[in-house]
């Protein structure tokens, strides 16, 4: 069968990213982990970003090497291999203190990569199930689920107040009852008003 | 073979209006081909059952064509953000699918205060409300009768969608004011119909809908538009209307997956392309007799186009909200200011829309409005206090036509078949900064009577001082009274063509102030009997009757 495909492969990016995923080296994987760990500490009740494999997230949104990294979050597999190098085992050895004071920097030198970094692990960490699971133990997140569907929410959701409904007031001006309205007089680009005095004069 | 098709009526679009308007057709045994430039989307192709789904909606569901920049798509250059969406359902495939109607005084707006572009529509709320019946029993809505604020409404398919903690928090602070304020009517199912599943309240309405609880054209109208026998032909691109001694006499398209070039000739030609794509291919199909484009002989193609005015206002409250829960862009609504009233400063009105937020990450990354969590030791701190504790109110302003906003031709973009982009330029006008900014102050004192906020972030006027993202593009062809005002007569033919009819949001003389998608769809599906039972008076026409002399219904 002979498939007639307008859509040439690298035209739309995959839902779900790019399998398998690109392959961090060692080094190149705590020096993420680390960076993500500073972005969103753990503690509170909540997992580290390192203790949840982030990773493997971030790894199928990074668009591969030779292909355009055209849609969001903009990271191309060379550029950002070569931007953990850059931080290199340093970084991920260092105190904490150390690794704020290299990310406040980041951010302050390189505030579009840096943005790209925060946003991707964000977007990571806040679809790990460990961390649904944290979530859930907060007031107003019982109910979330990892994902809308297939479950929804209908289980768990409130339906409107009749009580609250019965007092509702309100009207509306019908076809015949439309009358002209004063034009505010300091409206500039007035054309109706200027239109109007200039039939009155 | 012949080296063309030849049909009764073709249809270019295959969204709101174009899928309605096959099915009206096709239902009463008329011939229709219809072209789309886009292609089907599959339920496996939305974003709902993968870990990166709110990921997903800055990348394969981003509302931006120039973002997404898919191959079907055509960019859009200009100093304004268009939110459209290409494929079998157009931009029905990634709307809200909040689905007010407008109200009387919306079709008098020319009585009213003419300010500007201003115009009468040429048909009143009466004349159309039959339309909206109907279209609103194709598609299923949501509904619960009864609104003091609005002309009575038939029954629902189903119930208004639920509304959750938020619906009831908002609802009591408008309450509270003894402001108008009614649950949302949603092109949702809240009862299953045909093939569709009725929601389940998932929260993620604004990447299309896997289980086609919302209404997108394609599930709504197209299945039975097929089983009528339409001819549509996805993956076509049309490059030209064209025209011969006065009448349009069908389209050339481009066929996206061969590369070839075909011809369509029809009796009747429908555009449907949206109010950006549709003054596009108008002014695309400039030819002999039509030196600046079809349908243009009064250089209204693609002038006065509305966006509405728009300011989302984001508030965090002492208490869980849960707003991850149920129908994301329109829960309830406020009509409490919708009328002009001077002196405010300004003329016309708005709509107060609650919304929800949406999941984790979103919240984490700001929800609406750019309140992002910051970075380190505050994190854990700031989500913990905003998660959940979330609602969206956005004001939604009439905004004036104004000549200047308009869409024209790009001299030097094009899209991927070479052919032209449209280029879109917008500029508030200061009633319309005036309302928003007014408005804004109102979504406060709601949201203060509601009790309990503790944070609140704004996008500002028209996203922070510029131009109002197209959410709603409504206004480049539209309707009227006269040859000299207005691109159409009342039944959507063009003054020019009198075989020639616009039936998208494009045909909108004013915006009103709320959403438009059931607006512009009862007018197709009014244009659309208008061509069911006139088309022989259509067929020897060689000009446009007015709207005083053409044939009633």
């Amino acid at each position: 069968m002979t498939e007639l495909s307008v859509t040439p492969r690298d035209a739309k990016p995959p839902i779900g990213g790019w399998l398998p995923g690109i392959r961090l080296s060692g080094a190149q994987t705590a020096v993420l982990d680390a960076a993500a760990d500073e972005l969103i500490p753990g503690g509170g009740g909540f997992p580290a970003p390192s203790e949840v494999d982030v990773i493997s997230f971030i790894a199928r949104y990074v668009t591969p090497s030779g292909l355009e990294p055209k849609w969001f979050p903009f990271l191309g597999e060379d550029d950002f291999r070569a931007r953990l190098d850059g931080l290199g085992q340093e970084f991920a050895d260092a105190a904490s203190a150390r690794r704020v004071t290299v990310l406040e920097g980041l951010e302050r030198d390189e505030p579009e990569f840096f943005t790209r970094l925060r946003d991707v692990v964000y977007h990571a960490y806040y679809s790990r199930p460990e961390v649904i699971r944290a979530i859930n133990r907060l007031p107003a997140g019982r109910d979330y689920r990892n994902t809308p569907q297939p479950y929804g929410y209908s289980d768990v959701m409130d339906d409107w107040d009749d009580e609250l409904l019965s007092r509702v007031r309100g009207t509306y001006i019908r076809t015949e009852d439309v009358r002209r309205v004063a034009i505010p007089a300091d409206l500039p680009m007035c054309s109706a008003r200027q239109a109007r005095e200039a039939g009155e004069n | 073979m012949a080296a063309y098709t030849e049909t009764d009526v073709l249809v270019i679009g295959a969204g709101a209006g174009g899928g309605a308007v096959s099915k009206r057709l096709s239902d009463a045994g008329i011939k229709v081909v219809c072209l789309e430039q886009g292609d089907w989307v599959h339920a496996m192709e939305h974003p709902h059952m993968y870990d990166g789904w709110e990921l997903e909606r800055k990348r394969s569901w981003s509302f931006e064509p120039n973002v997404r920049r898919f191959p079907e798509d055509y960019p859009v250059t200009g100093n304004t953000t268009p939110y459209t969406f290409t494929g079998v359902g157009g931009s029905t495939l990634h709307y809200a699918a909040a689905w007010p109607r407008f109200k009387p005084v919306d079709f008098r707006k020319g009585t009213e205060h003419g300010v500007e572009g201003t115009i009468d529509w040429p048909i009143s709320y009466e004349e159309l409300e039959p339309f909206y019946a109907i279209n609103d029993a194709e598609i299923g809505v949501a509904r619960r009768t009864g609104d003091p604020g609005n002309p009575a409404r038939p029954e629902g398919w189903g119930p208004a969608s639920r509304g959750g903690k938020v619906g009831h928090k908002m609802g009591s602070g408008f309450d509270k004011l003894g402001w108008h304020w009614w649950p949302a009517d949603n092109a949702i199912l809240t009862r299953a119909k045909d093939a569709r599943l009725a929601c389940n309240d998932c929260g993620f309405c604004l990447a299309g809908c896997p289980r086609h609880s919302i209404a997108s054209t394609d599930v709504s109208y197209w299945p039975a538009a097929l089983r009528n026998g339409v001819d549509l032909r996805v993956n076509a691109r049309v490059e030209q209307i064209n025209a011969k001694g006065g009448r349009a006499t069908g389209a050339t398209y481009i066929d996206r997956v061969t590369g070839q070039h075909h011809e369509v000739r029809a009796g009747i030609v429908v555009v449907a392309a949206n109010s950006i794509g549709t003054p596009r291919l108008l002014l695309m199909s400039a030819q002999n007799g039509h030196p600046d484009g079809l349908a243009n002989s009064n250089g209204l193609v693609g002038t006065h186009l509305m966006y509405h005015s728009w300011s989302f206002v984001d508030f965090w409250f002492d208490e869980p909200l849960e707003g991850f829960k149920g129908p994301e862009p329109a829960v309830l609504y406020s009509q409490e200011f919708y009328d002009s009233d001077p002196s405010r400063g300004f003329v016309n009105g708005f709509s107060l829309q609650v919304g929800t937020s949406l999941g984790a990450a979103t919240s984490a990354l700001g929800t609406n409005t750019g309140n992002t969590a910051p970075w380190g030791a505050g994190h854990r701190r700031f989500f913990d206090d905003h998660f959940g504790r979330h609602a969206l109110v956005y004001v939604q302003g009439e905004d004036l036509p104004v000549r200047t906003n308009r869409v024209t031709l790009d001299p030097e973009v094009k899209d991927s078949s070479g052919l032209p982009a449209p280029h879109v330029h917008y500029e508030l006008h200061e009633n319309d900064r005036r309302l928003v900014e007014w408005g804004q102050q109102r979504a406060r004192e709601a949201a203060d009577a509601a009790g309990g906020v503790i944070d609140t972030t704004t996008t500002g006027i028209g996203g922070i001082d510029a131009p109002p993202p197209g959410w709603h593009i409504m206004g480049t062809c539209r309707m009227g009274n006269t040859p000299e005002d207005s691109v159409t007569n009342k039944w959507n033919q063009t003054w020019d063509l009198p075989n020639l009819f616009i039936t998208d949001a494009s045909s909108l003389t004013t915006g009103a102030a709320v959403n438009p998608t059931s607006t512009l769809q009862a007018v197709a599906v009014r244009a659309a009997e208008y061509i069911k039972r006139r088309h022989r008076d259509i067929a020897s026409q060689t000009t446009t009757p007015s709207n005083a002399e053409a044939p009633a219904l």
